[in-house]
C-alpha cells in the first residue's frame, strides 16, 4: 500500500519536471533567464517559437498520445484477457502500416500528407476485419487474438510487397512514419488529436465495471448478467478509435500500451476505476520521456520516439516473461 | 408436484430438453423439475451431461431444442441481468485475473444489481459483508488471491457467488481439490443455505457418499439420459448405483445417522 503511494506521487511529480525538462532541453538549451523572459513576456522571438511553437506543443503531443496509447492498452489486455496483450494485437498497426504503403505508393510524393488519414483507415479497418472473422455465434478472445496475429502478418507481407516497388524518398518518409514520431507536432495537431480522444477516452472511463468484469472470462461475466459479446465489441471499438487516432498522429508507437498498464497495476491496483487513469499516466510519462531521449541522445539527429520506446520496450516484454516462467498452464 | 394447469411450477424446471456443443448432442430430450428451498444433487460418470445441463440451467448454454422454464416463463425470455438476479453458477474450476483481492472478486458478485452508472450502495456493501461472513473469509478479504489455499479460493468464489443474493445457486463441483475439512465445510455452508435462507441449491458432485449424506433430491444421469430422481433413501441403492456408475457397491446403512455409505 505504502509503495503504491510513493510510486504514484512520482508519477505525479514527474510530469511537471518533464514537461520542463522537454522544454529546456535540446540543441538549443533554454536558460533561467529565457525561462523568466517568457514569463514576463520580455522573451526574443526565437526563445518564443522554441519554447511555445516547437517543444511545448511536442511535449504535450507525446503527453496526450502517451495517455491514449496507456489506455488502449489497459483496455486490450482486458478485453483479450492476456497480459501481454496490446492494441497492436487487433491488427491496428499492420493495417495502418499497409494503409500507408498503398498511398506512399499509390500517389508518390503526394501520398505523404495523407499518412495520417490513411493510417487511421487502415488501422480501423483491420480492426474490422479482425473481429468480423473471429465472429462465430460470437467471440472469444484467443479467437481474436490469433486471428489478429494473422491478418497482421498477412497485411505487413503485403507493405512489404508494397515498399519494394517505391520511390526511395518516399520510402524513407514511410519508414520514418511506421517508427512512430511526435516530431512534426504543432497546435493544430494536437487540438485535433485531443478533440478526437475526449468521446472514447469518456467513454472509458465509464465502462471501468464492464472491463472489470469482461476480464473473468465469457461463462462468469454472462452469468453475472453481462451482454459479453456486445460489450466487447464495444470496448474493441473504442481501443480502436482510441489507438487508431495515435497512429494518425505520431504513427506507430510500439510497447507503450503494453508497458504502461502493468506499470499502473503497481501503483493503483487491478481494477479499472483506479487503472485507467493510472495506465494514463503512465503511459503519457512514457512517451514524453522517451521523445526526450529520442530527440536529445543524438542531437543534433533526431531519432524517432518509437525506436527508443522499443529499446525500453523490448526488454521489459522479457523482465514480464521472465516473471511468468513459474505460471501455471 | 402442484399439478393445477394455471399455476406455474417455482424454480427450474426443464422441458424437453436437448443439449450439445456443435453437431455433438449430449442431453437429450430431459425434463427435469428442480424442486425448491431444497438442496439437488446431480451424479453420473464423467460426460453424462450433468455440467451441460447446471450450464443450461444458468442460461450459458442456448439449448438446441427445448425449453429452461424459470417459474414458468422460458429463460431465454429473461435479460441477461435479470436471470442474473435470479441464479448464480459457479463453474467448475473458475480462474480470476491476476492481481485481486477476495474482496475485489466477490464484490463482483454485485454486478447485477447496480445500474449502469449507479454507486456502490449501502445494500452492495451489506451484501459483500454476509457472504464473506457466511463463509468464513472475513478475515481475508484483502488478501490477494494468489496467497489462498485451493480451500479458500473455493470459499472466495461461493462468497462472490452469494454476494449476487440469488434465489437459485448452481455449483458444479464446488468440493473438487478440497480437503476433507474444506469439503465438510462446504457441505454444511450448502445445508444452512437450504435450511434457513430456503434457497434452492442444485450441484454436481463426484463424491456418492457426500450426495447421499446431504442431499434432499438426487438426479442420476448416464449418457445425457435421466435414469432416475427422488429423495437419497429411495434412489442410493445397489441397483441404481450399479447402473450409473457400472461398479458393484457395497451399500452400509448406518442405524444411528439413517445415513447411507456407498463402498466401492
Amino acid at each position: 500500500m505504502k509503495s503504491r503511494r510513493i510510486l504514484l506521487a512520482t508519477a505525479l511529480l514527474s510530469v511537471p519536471a518533464l514537461l520542463l525538462a522537454s522544454l529546456i532541453l535540446g540543441d538549443q538549451t533554454i536558460s533561467r533567464a529565457d525561462l523568466a523572459s517568457l514569463l514576463d513576456g520580455s522573451a526574443s522571438v526565437q526563445t518564443r517559437m522554441i519554447v511555445l511553437d516547437l517543444r511545448l506543443p511536442r511535449a504535450l503531443m507525446a503527453f496526450t498520445a502517451g495517455m491514449a496509447l496507456g489506455i488502449a492498452g489497459a483496455i486490450a489486455q482486458a478485453v483479450m484477457r492476456n497480459p501481454l496483450a496490446e492494441p497492436g494485437i487487433l491488427g491496428i498497426n499492420a493495417g495502418a502500416a499497409l494503409a500507408g504503403g498503398l498511398v506512399i505508393v499509390g500517389l508518390k510524393g503526394a501520398g505523404a500528407a495523407l499518412l495520417p488519414l490513411a493510417g487511421f483507415a487502415g488501422a480501423t479497418l483491420m480492426a474490422t476485419f479482425v473481429f468480423i472473422l473471429s465472429w462465430r455465434n460470437g467471440t472469444s478472445s484467443l479467437r481474436i487474438v490469433l486471428i489478429g496475429i494473422a491478418l497482421g502478418a498477412l497485411a505487413g507481407a503485403g507493405c512489404s510487397f508494397l515498399i519494394a516497388f517505391a520511390d526511395v524518398a518516399d520510402v524513407q518518409r514511410l519508414m520514418i512514419w511506421l517508427a512512430g514520431s511526435v516530431y512534426a507536432a504543432d497546435w493544430g495537431a494536437l487540438g485535433l488529436l485531443v478533440a478526437w480522444l475526449v468521446v472514447p477516452v469518456a467513454l472509458a472511463c465509464l465502462a471501468t465495471r464492464q472491463l472489470d468484469l469482461l476480464r473473468f472470462g465469457d461463462d462468469i461475466a454472462a452469468s453475472l448478467g453481462q451482454r459479453v459479446n456486445l460489450g466487447r465489441a464495444l470496448l474493441i471499438l473504442l481501443c480502436t478509435a482510441i489507438s487508431g487516432a495515435t497512429v494518425a498522429a505520431c504513427g506507430l508507437i510500439g510497447f507503450i500500451g503494453l508497458i504502461a498498464p502493468h506499470v499502473a497495476r503497481k501503483m493503483a491496483g487491478a481494477g479499472h476505476a483506479r487503472l485507467i487513469p493510472a495506465s494514463a499516466l503512465v503511459g503519457g510519462l512514457l512517451l514524453m520521456a522517451a521523445d526526450l531521449v529520442a530527440r536529445t541522445v543524438m542531437a543534433p539527429a533526431q531519432l524517432p520516439a518509437g525506436i527508443v520506446t522499443a529499446l525500453i520496450g523490448a526488454p521489459f516484454l522479457g523482465y514480464l516473461l521472465w516473471g511468468r516462467r513459474h505460471a501455471a498452464q | 408436484m402442484p399439478l393445477n394447469e394455471n399455476e406455474p411450477v417455482p424454480g427450474l424446471c426443464l422441458d424437453k430438453l436437448s443439449l450439445g456443443y456443435g453437431n455433438r448432442m449430449i442431453v437429450e430430450s430431459l425434463d427435469l423439475t428442480l424442486p425448491t428451498s431444497a438442496f439437488t444433487v446431480l451424479l453420473g460418470r464423467n460426460g453424462s451431461g450433468k455440467s451441460t445441463v447446471l450450464r443450461a440451467c444458468a442460461g450459458l448454454l442456448k439449448p438446441k431444442a427445448g425449453t429452461v422454464l424459470l417459474d414458468g416463463k422460458p429463460l431465454a425470455g429473461f435479460t441477461a441481468r435479470e436471470s442474473a438476479r435470479r441464479i448464480a453458477i459457479l463453474p467448475q474450476g473458475p480462474a480470476a485475473p491476476e492481481g485481486l483481492t477476495v474482496s475485489d472478486l466477490v464484490r463482483q458478485g454485485r454486478y447485477p444489481h447496480r445500474g449502469l452508472f449507479s454507486r456502490w450502495s449501502g445494500a452492495d456493501e451489506e451484501a459483500v459483508r454476509e457472504a464473506l461472513e457466511l463463509t468464513g473469509m472475513a478475515d481475508l478479504r484483502e488478501q490477494p488471491l494468489e496467497n489462498l489455499s485451493g480451500g479458500q479460493r473455493q470459499r472466495a468464489w461461493i462468497a462472490m457467488s452469494l454476494a449476487q443474493q440469488t434465489e437459485i445457486l448452481l455449483l458444479d463441483e464446488p468440493t473438487t481439490f478440497l480437503d476433507l475439512a474444506h469439503q465438510a465445510e462446504v457441505m454444511s455452508l450448502i445445508t444452512m443455505l437450504v435450511k434457513s435462507r430456503h434457497k434452492t441449491v442444485v450441484a454436481v458432485l463426484h463424491d456418492i457418499n457426500q450426495a447421499a449424506r446431504h442431499a434432499d433430491h438426487i438426479v442420476m444421469f448416464k449418457a445425457g439420459r435421466l435414469v432416475e430422481q427422488g429423495p437419497p433413501g429411495r434412489i442410493m441403492t445397489r441397483e441404481h448405483i450399479r447402473r450409473v456408475f457400472d461398479i458393484d457397491p457395497e451399500i452400509v446403512h448406518d442405524v444411528k445417522t439413517n445415513a447411507r455409505f456407498i463402498l466401492s
